[in-house]
């Protein structure tokens, strides 16, 4: 098959014409487009002011837990770790990592232990509805018992009132006569 | 009156808070389990404090090694560091059969290289950066802290706390005899 001279493009009608010179300038524009979207948007990423770097960091800080604290988190903690740990995850943040993923350094290296709230899900999610469901359980517990007494009483006969016998009313006339006598 | 039933949701409750306390006071809160045991040992890059020998998790593949932190302002280390140096007498002499490396951290060049003179460490030395860059690939949680790490590049085991002369030397064997049978 003849080709055409320099191009090795097909030879024929279309020798004349470059359309595959066209076609790869398209193809290249798009590549530059492409790669222009994505340094845009990491940029958008990476383009965070000091003051929403602070304020993620802070955020993030404040569901981790000082290692070298009793019940402290970083965020609140002045110890040196915990500083060292602040600052690791303002440098995070300013790399553009997410918190999920800065959370998850951290679980990678001390454990799910550094996290303040447990995950919501397997053993954590247990721990996450076990107060609740305490809690819904003491209510119904003591509902149930109020309810019962309630019932018990509306449903009991009223009490008798007792009447005196009558020796006991033979002593009051006694009694009072007694009284009456000595006024 | 109580009924059966309630009786027994009262005794599994106060049975559970029971055994989850008698769980906390019999749980040796220096037995922390890391995520690391078992896993690739994170990645690290230092610099003898003296000579300025680079070292890392990559040059020490195929190589088992103490990983021990350490500070000149922990008093715990001052008990184990003659351990450490008679680790490094009995297996280290040949670098490529077994190394025991110390790294300071949150610690000045001054303090450390008189700390290691005055106990004097002969073996591997560095510093941590300022930033806790190794520690908080660690997930140090204080000083001292060791971790084995077997030829393999593994973590194999973790503590926390001064090491025993019988911990060492369970732990060094179990590698030293790993290293030898590999392939």
């Amino acid at each position: 098959m003849r080709r055409g001279l320099e191009t090795g493009a097909p030879a024929g009608r279309l020798s004349g014409f470059p359309w595959w010179k066209t076609a790869r300038r398209i193809a290249l524009g798009m590549a530059a487009a492409s790669v222009l979207l994505a340094a845009l948007t990491a940029g958008q990423a990476w383009g965070l002011s000091e003051d929403e770097i602070e304020q993620k960091s802070l955020l993030i800080a404040g569901q981790l837990r000082c290692p070298t604290c009793q019940g402290v988190s970083v965020k609140d903690s002045n110890a040196p770790l915990a500083r060292q740990i602040h600052d690791k995850v303002r440098r995070m943040v300013a790399e553009g990592q997410s918190g999920e993923a800065i959370r998850a350094f951290f679980v990678s290296r001390y454990g799910e232990w550094i996290l303040r709230a447990p995950k919501k899900e397997g053993l954590g999610l247990v721990l996450w509805l076990l107060p609740g469901l305490a809690l819904l359980v003491s209510a119904g517990l003591i509902g149930y018992r109020l309810l019962g007494n309630h019932r018990q009483r509306m449903a009991a006969p009223p009490e008798p009132i007792p009447t005196l016998t009558d020796a006991q009313r033979a002593r009051i006339a006694s009694d009072v006569k007694t009284f009456e006598e000595q006024d | 009156m109580f009924k059966i039933w309630q009786f027994w949701i009262v005794m599994l409750a106060i049975t559970g808070m029971t055994a989850m306390f008698a769980y906390g006071f019999f749980v040796d809160p220096k037995l922390v389990k890391s995520p690391l045991v078992g896993k690739p040992v994170p990645s690290f890059s230092v610099q003898e404090m003296n000579t300025g020998e680079p070292i890392g998790s990559a040059s020490l593949k195929g190589t088992p090694y103490m990983l021990n932190f350490w500070g000149s302002w922990c008093f715990a280390c001052q008990g184990e560091a003659h351990l450490l140096e008679a680790a490094h007498r009995k297996w280290g002499q040949d670098p490529k059969r077994f190394r025991v490396v110390g790294i300071a951290f949150n610690d000045t060049l001054e303090s450390a290289r008189a700390f290691a003179r005055r106990f004097g460490k002969t073996y591997y030395l560095a510093l941590d950066d300022a930033q806790g860059t190794v520690i908080l690939n660690f997930g140090l949680y204080g000083a001292p802290e060791t971790f084995f790490v077997d030829h393999t590049g593994r973590v194999r085991y973790k503590k926390v706390g001064a090491l025993t002369q019988e911990e060492i030397e369970e732990q060094v064997t179990l590698l030293l005899r790993e290293a030898e049978k590999k392939p």
